[in-house]
């Protein structure tokens, strides 16, 4: 929302203040710091400084070759591990002309969603204690919580997953997980509504985030946002569903996108609702997937000592923050010849200098929280 | 005027059912246990068989085949297994692992072929230095364990090797494509 200051003198010149917005602040979600150019209460402009958790990942590629880097997608985006894990299965996989048996793939895409709600809650709940509310950044953990359990006891680690592998996945479901994951999310459903009246229809969380930092879809466009960031600004696209990987196209599922139901299309609220929306089709592509999961091998046959034929390929999935595309280029060694990750974050940090002008200071924090930065996935 | 009166409204009302939510919590079961000493069992008993807690290794049933050793993409095992001349049979010098770099990825307990490195479910490893957080298996060099064709007949080893042998089973297998 942008503001118009009326003050008498006008004509008097005002100082500019320079203000440092992290690195160690609670609402950048990590190490990112922002350079806060301001006229009082409302910035000028913010500038992102990045590179605070730069730990070169890429680099690491290069020297652990392919399945031992498996591990280190998980801290590409540690919210989020399943979808990198994916992103570097399905790269190598193309690269070696290696096919994923059935169960594999609804494996991968069960733990994928799981991933994806998980994200989600943690975005909703922050959003919220971002903007002051505290009790339901509590319950959305709690459920966190709940999905860690079942995380956990698939592949036997509750953050850094390490799930999947070239080839398919690492692990079976263990007995019985399908009527367990089912039954939890039957018990998630109403939870969810719970949040909603607990935090989205609050009238006092709408009017801070209703009309505020509006993108518009031609915006959005232009700033290469992806996944529910442009949803939310009403672009209709969603890569499982307009270029279906692994096993997306046979489930049944909506692509929601943002309506402008408290303010306009594209603002803040828009933004949080959308992950809202997307954790009830996670949920309605997780009863089809653990209904339908055919039986058979989960793992193809992949040599230990992989060496992919020389060339290069360009993969995308749908991470919980949007598209993450791999380029990954091999020589014919047992190393990659390079990596390359393009994040969601990433291209949310770019847009926020642009929105930032006339927006106010506290305004920033619901910017943030809402776009889902999370800072390891901008540095890698 | 109106529409004023209305916001004060609405956001009392919307105020009143979040608290009404809050509120309804206070009747619920807790969700939180009191850590560590709370709950009738142990907390690692109660993880599942996958957990990937600190390494442990069964120096009875390892072959020293480094396996675990090239798959780390951290090099944090350490293995010296020499043959030795006089009676032909591996020796185990050295396995060491290092807790402090390792990341719990689980990828040297995949390839054990007897599933002598596994990861337990023991998460407890704080210590005061670096160096005790090396886990050193070797005191004195050992042979390595070498399988028999007709099948382990040493009740010794027997407990140990079927305790391997039910870990790597959690591993999906390619060879047989039964999947389990």
């Amino acid at each position: 929302m942008s503001v118009e200051i009326e003050v008498e003198g006008q004509g008097l010149a005002t100082e500019e203040m320079t203000l440092n917005m992290g690195p160690q602040h609670p609402s950048t979600h990590g190490v990112l710091r922002f350079i806060v150019k301001a006229d009082g209460e409302v910035m000028r402009t913010a500038i992102p400084d990045i590179g605070y958790l730069h730990r070169s990942i890429e680099k690491i590629a290069e020297k652990v070759g392919w399945h031992g880097f498996m591990p280190y997608t998980d801290r590409v985006d540690y919210v989020a591990a399943m979808t990198a894990n994916q992103g570097w299965g399905m790269a190598s996989e193309k690269l070696a002309g290696i096919e994923v048996p059935k169960r594999g793939e609804y494996c991968r895409t069960i733990a994928g969603e799981l991933g994806r709600i998980c994200s989600h809650l943690l975005a909703i709940g922050a959003t919220g204690m971002d903007i002051g509310a505290i009790t339901p950044f509590t319950h959305a953990l709690r459920e966190r919580e709940m999905i860690n359990d079942l995380i956990e006891e698939l592949c036997g680690a509750r953050l850094t997953y390490n799930y999947m592998r070239i080839g398919g996945v690492a692990w079976d479901l263990p007995p019985g997980y399908q009527e367990k994951v089912l039954e939890y999310l039957d018990h998630l459903e109403p939870t969810i509504h719970e949040i909603n009246d607990l935090l989205s229809y609050n009238k006092i969380y709408v009017e801070r985030l209703a009309n505020v930092a509006v993108v518009s879809p031609a915006m959005a466009k232009n700033f290469n946002l992806v996944g529910p960031n442009l949803r939310a600004s009403g672009v209709k696209y969603d890569l499982r569903k307009d270029q279906p990987y692994s096993v997306y196209d046979e489930f049944e599922f909506d692509v929601p996108i943002g309506e402008g139901e408290m303010g306009q299309v594209g603002d803040c609220w828009d933004r949080y609702m959308m992950r809202i929306k997307e954790v009830f089709e996670s949920i309605k592509i997780l009863r089809q997937a653990l209904r339908q999961i055919p039986d058979g091998p989960v793992i193809a046959k992949v040599p230990r000592n992989l060496k992919p034929p020389a060339g290069d390929v360009h993969v995308r999935v749908e991470g919980a923050r949007g598209d993450m595309s791999w380029y990954v280029a091999s020589d014919g060694t047992e190393f990659p010849y390079r990596v390359h990750i393009r994040t969601g974050s990433w291209t949310a940090m770019s847009i926020i200098q642009e929105l930032s002008r006339g927006l106010m200071i506290a305004d920033l924090v619901a910017v943030i929280a809402t776009f889902d930065i999370v800072a390891p996935e901008v540095d890698r | 005027m109106r529409v004023y009166f209305h916001n004060i409204w609405i956001s009392l009302a919307t105020a009143f059912e979040g608290m009404s939510i809050t509120f309804s919590h206070l009747f619920r079961k807790p969700y939180t246990v009191q850590y560590p000493d709370r709950i009738a069992v142990r907390v690692q008993d109660t993880l599942p068989y996958r957990y990937r807690g600190i390494l442990e290794v069964d120096l009875e049933i390892c072959t020293g085949c480094l396996a675990c050793e090239r798959a780390c993409p951290i090099d944090c095992i350490r293995i010296d297994a020499k043959k030795d001349m006089q009676t032909k049979e591996m020796l185990l010098n050295r396995f060491d692992i290092d807790m402090a770099k390792c990341m719990y990825c689980g990828l040297c307990s995949e390839p054990c072929p007897t599933g002598s490195i596994h990861h337990t479910r023991e998460f407890e490893g704080s210590d005061y230095s670096l160096e005790s957080l090396v886990k050193r298996f070797v005191k004195v060099p050992v042979p390595a364990y070498k399988p028999k064709k007709s099948g382990e007949d040493d009740p010794a080893i027997l407990p140990i090797l079927e305790r391997g042998m039910r870990y790597i089973d959690e591993f999906a297998d390619p060879d047989d494509g039964s999947g389990a």
